[in-house]
């Protein structure tokens, strides 16, 4: 939802899909295809792929910006098990705005979302 | 040398080739000095048990297997552990670090009903949540893990936030209107929406895994401050990464 925002500040017309379904093109998003292939090879099984892909992201935004990277990937590994371990459910208003894109991209069917949207 | 700062020296970046931020390298030294101490509920012992048994989840066949099938329901077997943490510790940790898109609220009753206090359960799952963020960090940057602190010897507090409410959440929580003085800084900095309120059972997990996901990701204050980048990732940058991890995890956040 905040991309969303965000791309209503800058102008930037943002493809939630992209974000949602790993699909490579990156959404629109600067470097968004590198952030994709670091975030989904982190959590490939082995992580045989996460290396390059580091360097991949590394290249296209630069040493402060991949540690900035690795602060926001590490912290939401951990947002998603405070929210999925306690039931939380997101508030009516960000369920309400959200409505559309939740719906279209299957995020309501995730088995967390249960009870939680 | 105190309990803190021994703790603290378990935990820099010196030899990282690239430089980490230093407001990043505190705040992890703080949540590393935490998990030593004693919490709420659980002694420093123990929290570093649950550290460790949530670090061993990653090898354990048996979390593989049940991730694998149709229902976590469908798979029986025993996990493989790191730690002498009773059963059904050992069953909230590593489920929750390795199947979180499909806790149900019946894991959490099932929990309570092992024997498990539902504030015992929040300083759980805080506890889980800070150590998996720091090594999390360690595996994102290509650099070894840090080895976990001794813990400190000291009782646990055992207080439970008197306006605790059930209704928001699986957990009870704690509306800001109804915080005392016991626990009233909680929320200082934070706009108290429900992700926030979501470890408000345990008052000092709330605290220290906010202050940790501030630097980590942005502040309360800067996270609609479009017009300002405050880090080298941009907004977008960070929400496209942000729900990138989310989507991975089937998470709704």
């Amino acid at each position: 939802m905040l991309l969303r925002e965000s791309g209503e500040h800058t102008g930037d017309d943002y493809e939630l899909a992209a974000m949602v379904a790993g699909d490579g093109t990156g959404g629109g998003v600067a470097a968004g295809a590198a952030l994709t292939a670091y975030a989904d090879s982190f959590y490939e099984e082995g992580r045989a792929g996460f290396a390059a892909a580091r360097n991949r992201l590394h290249e296209e935004i630069g040493g402060e910006a991949l540690v900035d990277a690795a602060g926001v990937l590490a912290i939401f590994n951990a947002v998603v098990r405070v929210a999925d371990a306690t039931g939380i459910p997101l508030e009516e208003q960000k369920a309400e705005v959200s409505a559309d894109f939740r719906g279209e991209l299957g995020i309501n069917d995730y088995p967390a979302a249960s009870g939680k949207v | 040398m105190s309990g803190e700062t021994a703790a603290v020296r378990t935990l820099d970046y010196r030899l990282s080739p690239l430089p980490v931020r230093g407001d990043l390298v505190a705040a992890q030294q703080r949540a590393w000095a935490r998990l030593a101490a004693p919490g709420e509920w659980w002694s420093g012992a123990v929290r570093l048990a649950i550290a460790e048994e949530t670090r061993a989840a990653e090898n354990c066949g048996f979390c593989r297997e049940r991730r694998a099938a149709l229902s976590p329901y469908a798979a029986a077997g025993t996990h493989e552990t790191a730690t002498d943490l009773p059963d059904v510790l050992v069953e909230v940790v590593h489920r929750i670090r390795t199947d979180p898109g499909r806790l149900t609220r019946r894991f959490y009753e099932e929990a309570l009903a092992g024997g498990l206090g539902d504030a015992e359960y929040v300083e759980t799952v805080g506890v889980i949540a800070t150590v998996i963020a720091i090594d999390s960090f360690c595996d994102a940057m290509g650099l070894p893990r840090h080895r976990l602190p001794a813990p400190l010897a000291e009782e646990p507090r055992r207080r439970r936030p008197a306006g605790a409410k059930e209704g928001l959440a699986w957990v009870p929580t704690v509306a800001p209107e109804d915080l005392t003085d016991a626990e009233a800084g909680m929320y200082d900095g934070l706009s108290a929406v429900n992700i926030h309120r979501a470890l408000s059972l345990v008052p000092a997990e709330v605290t220290g895994f906010f202050d940790m996901d501030s630097v980590h990701y942005l502040p309360d204050g800067q996270l609609r401050d479009y017009g300002t980048e405050y880090r080298a990732l941009t907004h977008a940058q960070t929400e496209f990464l942000a729900g990138r991890v989310s989507a991975i995890n089937h998470c709704v956040y």
